[in-house]
């Protein structure tokens, strides 16, 4: 079965995660990746990270005794995932450019 | 300086609430204590905070709320107090208004918001139930003892009127939860 579309939010998250972050960094990286357009609420946030680690695609680090502060970052199979999201999108702007006649 | 402020607000009246306790914050009054009926205020700078009022479902001391108000703290979201109701919390937090100049969201995607809102209407079917029970019981003393009981008639009337408000609320909730799901169909 293909896998399903990633969320917008999920796809960032993922994609933030190639290197360990915190909430917040999660939150700061993903609006600078989108240029300020993504803004990732801390209660979406929060569901996200708690799925994506029960699903085994992001991992939490163990708690860092002096920011107190969680971080997470991509497992293998994470970054399986993104890739054939990633896959998937550049399907849909082939597709899109092809018919469209755009560049 | 503490300013100390008696009034209600209803369950359903969460938003009103929190626009209100803002609107105070815009004004320099900063809240410190919530209690039932109580609201207990600090004298600061004007809109030095913004604040969010919260409905967890269980104890605000369950370990499952514990790890969600430790991620929000995270995030510069800190809890000022909370008040305890039978199987909820409501939860009253704030951050600095330069951190969240637009105030505090906490669902910034349909699913997330939908999941938040049933966990409201969930709650405030509980909240009719024991109302309209509460209602039935009164009536049965107003009326079933061989006698009429108009203190237990004035109390029927009050309860109903209540739940009736939550009636509307929750249906409110339950046309917003369907407005999303309609819009989660065509987009995230």
């Amino acid at each position: 079965m293909p896998q399903l579309a990633l969320t917008e939010a999920v796809f960032y998250i993922l994609l933030s995660l190639q290197k360990p972050l915190h909430g917040y960094g999660i939150i700061q990286n993903v609006g600078e990746l989108s240029n300020g357009r993504v803004k990732l609420a801390a209660g979406t946030l929060y569901g996200a990270l708690n799925t994506l680690v029960e699903k085994g695609w992001i991992d939490a680090l163990p708690e860092n005794p002096e920011s107190r502060k969680k971080e997470y970052v991509i497992t293998k199979n994470g970054l399986a995932v993104l890739k054939e999201e990633l896959d998937r999108l550049s399907e849909l702007v082939e597709n899109g450019k092809r018919i469209l006649g755009g560049n | 300086m503490r300013r100390v402020i008696h009034k209600i607000f209803w369950i359903w009246q969460l938003e009103k609430e929190q626009a209100w306790i803002n609107e105070m914050a815009s004004h320099g009054y900063s809240l410190e204590h919530a209690g039932r009926l109580t609201f207990e205020f600090e004298e600061t700078e004007a809109d030095l905070y913004t604040y969010k009022t919260l409905f967890l479902k269980g104890w605000a001391d369950s370990e499952e709320n514990r790890k969600y108000l430790k991620f929000l703290e995270e995030m510069g979201i800190k809890v000022v107090c909370y008040i305890n109701y039978p199987g909820t919390t409501w939860i009253y937090t704030r951050a600095l208004k330069a951190d969240y100049p637009d105030g505090i969201d906490l669902f910034s995607d349909i699913d997330s918001r939908i999941k938040g809102m049933r966990v409201m209407a969930g709650y405030m079917i509980f909240v009719m139930v024991m109302m309209l029970s509460a209602t039935l019981l009164n009536l049965w003393y107003a009326f079933g003892m061989g006698h009429f009981l108009p203190l237990n008639f004035i109390c029927a009337s009050a309860v109903f009127v209540l739940s009736v408000f939550a009636a509307i609320a929750t249906v409110r909730l339950f046309v917003n939860i369907g407005k999303l799901k309609k819009e989660r169909a065509i987009h995230e």
